[in-house]
């Protein structure tokens, strides 16, 4: 039983935190980035075992967080609601070559940001020739350049 | 013409929602706060191990004294220190009881009482008291319960001390 609990436990909580973490928090992973995720897991990892190191609490686990993880995106596909909650939406913050920098400040992200995006995936490099930049629900930012939008 | 009002919301190239997305971004900011209060407060101790946690009672008259930690958490070892005042160079009696010395599991108790018996559901120790008249008895306690948990140590029937640990999960 309590193996079903702890599944269930850290996965809430995982969830809150990384909600409070925000989206752009894991989305380009830099090398430490990496490394924090490796430690999160190693923390992660005792609260869910417990102390028993069973073939059986093992596969416990890892069915009821596939459970939870499934379940919910189930939940999201027949509620539009519930999807937007928890995956949240996509973010306009450039616009027709301009910055939107109100949204840009609470999404975290510095006009740097934004242009090593345009730079590595469509080969632009200034704000002028992005007609929209969008930050995804996974964190990531998609170009459009002007030139492709008109 | 540039639309530089950034809080309406944008139906082209994705369609926003910016009131959600607001609160969204609420959302994160309150909740960073209440993480760096969660760090602050596990450096103060309320989840164990800091100056919140440590606690030493007392009794009356001053026969008794414990101390313990007001906060555990699940799996780690708990260290209660009982000091008891009798006669020198004799022997103290001591009855441990509470959900406490039930609940949890007593690893170690150092040094080994002179005598150790079971009271009701209680535990009668006797211990050996130096030339002061004191003895210091070290309890291990293994948290392997979760909740909150109280105990007594009583020398006479007036010299009694309680105490309680709130076990995290």
């Amino acid at each position: 039983m309590d193996s079903v609990l702890r599944a269930g436990a850290m996965y809430v909580a995982l969830m809150v935190l990384f909600r409070v973490a925000g989206r752009r928090s894991l989305a380009d992973l830099t090398t430490f980035d990496f490394v924090l995720l490796l430690i999160i897991g190693e923390a992660t990892q005792q609260a869910l075992l417990g102390e028993d190191f069973s073939f059986t609490n093992a596969v416990l686990v890892i069915a009821t967080l596939i459970v939870l993880d499934v379940g919910l995106s189930l939940v999201k596909l027949n509620s539009l609601s519930v999807a937007r909650l928890l995956d949240g939406h996509a973010t306009v913050v450039v616009e027709d070559g301009h910055f939107l920098h109100g949204r840009m400040r609470r999404s975290r992200l510095t006009e740097d940001d934004i242009l090593e995006s345009a730079r590595a995936n469509q080969g632009l490099t200034d704000v002028s020739q992005i007609q929209y930049a969008i930050v995804e629900r996974n964190g990531k930012i998609s170009i459009i350049s002007r030139d492709g939008a008109s | 013409m540039a639309n530089t009002d950034e809080e309406s919301a944008r139906h082209y190239p994705v369609s926003e929602d910016m009131r959600m997305q607001r609160r969204v971004w609420r959302f994160e900011r309150l909740g960073w706060y209440a993480l760096v209060g969660v760090v602050g407060l596990s450096l103060a101790g309320l989840f164990g191990n800091g100056p919140l946690s440590e606690r030493t009672v007392r009794s009356a008259d001053g026969r008794v004294q414990v101390e313990y930690a007001r906060f555990t958490r699940n799996g780690a070892a708990e260290q209660l220190r009982i000091r008891v005042q009798g006669k020198p160079d004799s022997e103290a009696t001591l009855l441990l009881g509470g959900s406490m010395f039930r609940d949890l599991t007593m690893e170690t108790l150092q040094p080994q009482p002179l005598v150790s018996v079971s009271q009701g559901r209680a535990l009668l120790l006797h211990l050996g008291t130096d030339r002061d008249g004191f003895a210091t008895l070290y309890v291990t306690l293994r948290n392997d319960n979760i909740g909150q948990f109280s105990g007594t140590a009583r020398v006479g029937p007036d010299s009694a001390v309680r105490f309680s640990t709130f076990v995290y999960p």
